[in-house]
């Protein structure tokens, strides 16, 4: 059994295949050319790869492959009701549903809509209780529109969820999707007259850490913050050893849930890693304090990654990965102690996930 | 019977065929008829903004748009308009 990382890129899928000890590294692609694959993840329920691919002339489908990208199958009949008044624009992100229901998948996509599946992605039913949620006026579209780019299922309940929209900010339903309460208490909006607003944060990712599901992490706009009640409270972590607070990609161990990893950049005006060199974060207690790591990665680099381009795996050592809008893919065996390249010169990279493959 | 050529990316969606015959009256009726209909129309089954039709060279969009008789046409081009990156 080896890694296998998922790379979407502005032009395409491709894929790396790694041994089991993650030291050697092989490229297949591009898969779906003259696609956008703004996020692509292997589901471990069957196996399937997904992706959100979006296309400038023929617009947002998801993908579907029983077989590790040889073929493809496309949704049809993606989009919003006529009575939404709204219209879907770009597929975001591809999430499994639950353990407990093996067929169910949902879909973030703009404008601030959720999707979800219950035969593996063939037919997306809008999620009405969000897209029409009563504080949608208060929406904002960031710089990448108003995406669903976040959602997590909590492992042992599949009616506890979380979404996220930027700028929307933080919603969760106790339900299965039904109703969505706001969850975005003491998460700055620096953006907006009232800097605490209740709605139109924009977080730039949130991630739920599965050994320990009340808690969450999110890299913000304005910040990186933990909640350790499912969201009910909010606290800013980035004062001890981060650059800046300002980021798109988040990271957390498979086991440890006070470790977590950002890749900061100097700040909304300038998006670049900061002080002109490429580094990951990291933090053991909870972001009580971070430390830099460097050791392989460019010490002249002015980079990027985007919001879906870091991920990790299961093993032990944990496995840290990510992609940079350079084109380059880092990998880490050793929770980000050591990092090597082990893909360069891609298209501009826009997500990164671990599946496997044997 | 009328032929509609598709763009080399759409033929990749549409099991690699890029040339159709269909049943149709219309411009709208014969994108209907294809595999890739969803990639032309979107959730309201409009024409999408930035793919071209040309029914015998003729843009549809300066005509009747979706509902420009193609009864008599020899050929339906699709075309992608020049944009992106």
């Amino acid at each position: 059994m080896g890694v296998l990382l998922l790379v979407g890129t502005r032009k395409g899928l491709f894929l790396i295949r790694g041994d089991a000890n993650r030291g050697s590294w092989g490229l297949e692609g591009p898969l779906l050319t003259g696609w956008s694959v703004f996020h692509a993840m292997q589901d471990s329920r069957d196996g399937s790869l997904y992706v959100a691919g979006n296309n400038f002339v023929y617009g947002g489908t998801v993908q579907r492959s029983s077989d590790l990208g040889r073929s493809w199958t496309r949704t049809e009949g993606l989009g919003l009701p006529e009575e939404t008044g709204l219209k879907l624009e770009e597929v975001w992100h591809v999430e499994p549903g639950h353990e407990s229901e093996p067929d169910t998948l949902w879909l973030g996509a703009t404008p601030g809509a959720l999707f979800r599946s219950d035969d593996k992605g063939e037919s997306w039913e809008p999620v009405m209780g969000l897209v029409q949620h009563e504080t949608r006026e208060s929406w904002q579209p960031g710089a990448g529109g108003m995406c669903c780019h976040s959602i997590q299922v909590h492992p042992d309940d599949p009616k506890q969820m979380y979404a996220a929209i930027s700028a929307a900010g933080a919603f969760r339903t106790d339900d299965g999707g039904e109703t969505w309460v706001a969850r975005n208490k003491d998460v700055a909006a620096d953006f907006m007259p009232d800097p605490f607003p209740d709605v139109g944060q924009c977080v730039h990712k949130l991630l739920l850490h599965r050994e320990r599901p009340d808690r969450l992490w999110q890299q913000n706009h304005c910040g990186v913050y933990r909640s350790d009640n499912r969201g009910d409270d909010w606290q800013r972590l980035e004062r001890n050893g981060l650059p800046a607070g300002f980021g798109f990609p988040l990271a957390l161990h498979p086991r440890d849930p006070d470790v977590a990893y950002v890749i900061p950049e100097e700040g909304a005006e300038n998006r670049v890693t900061p002080n002109g060199r490429l580094g990951v974060y990291r933090t053991t207690d909870g972001g009580g304090s971070w430390e830099l790591l460097q050791n392989g990665l460019p010490q002249q680099a002015w980079a990027a990654v985007m919001r879906e381009g870091f991920a990790s795996d299961e093993s032990d050592p944990a496995g840290i990965f990510f992609g940079t809008q350079s084109g380059s893919v880092f990998a880490s065996a050793s929770e980000g102690d050591e990092w090597t390249e082990v893909a360069q010169q891609l298209p501009p990279i826009l997500s990164v996930e671990v599946g496997e493959w044997s | 019977m009328v032929v509609v050529r598709i763009p080399s990316l759409l033929a990749d969606q549409a099991g690699g065929q890029g040339t159709f015959e269909v049943e149709a009256a219309t411009v709208g009726e014969a994108l209907q008829g294809l595999p890739v209909r969803d990639l032309l129309l979107d959730e309201r089954g409009e024409l999408r903004r930035l793919v071209n039709v040309y029914v015998d060279g003729e843009d549809a969009r300066r005509a009747e748009g979706l509902e420009t008789p193609v009864d008599a046409a020899g050929e339906i081009r699709v075309i992608a308009a020049v944009a992106g990156g």
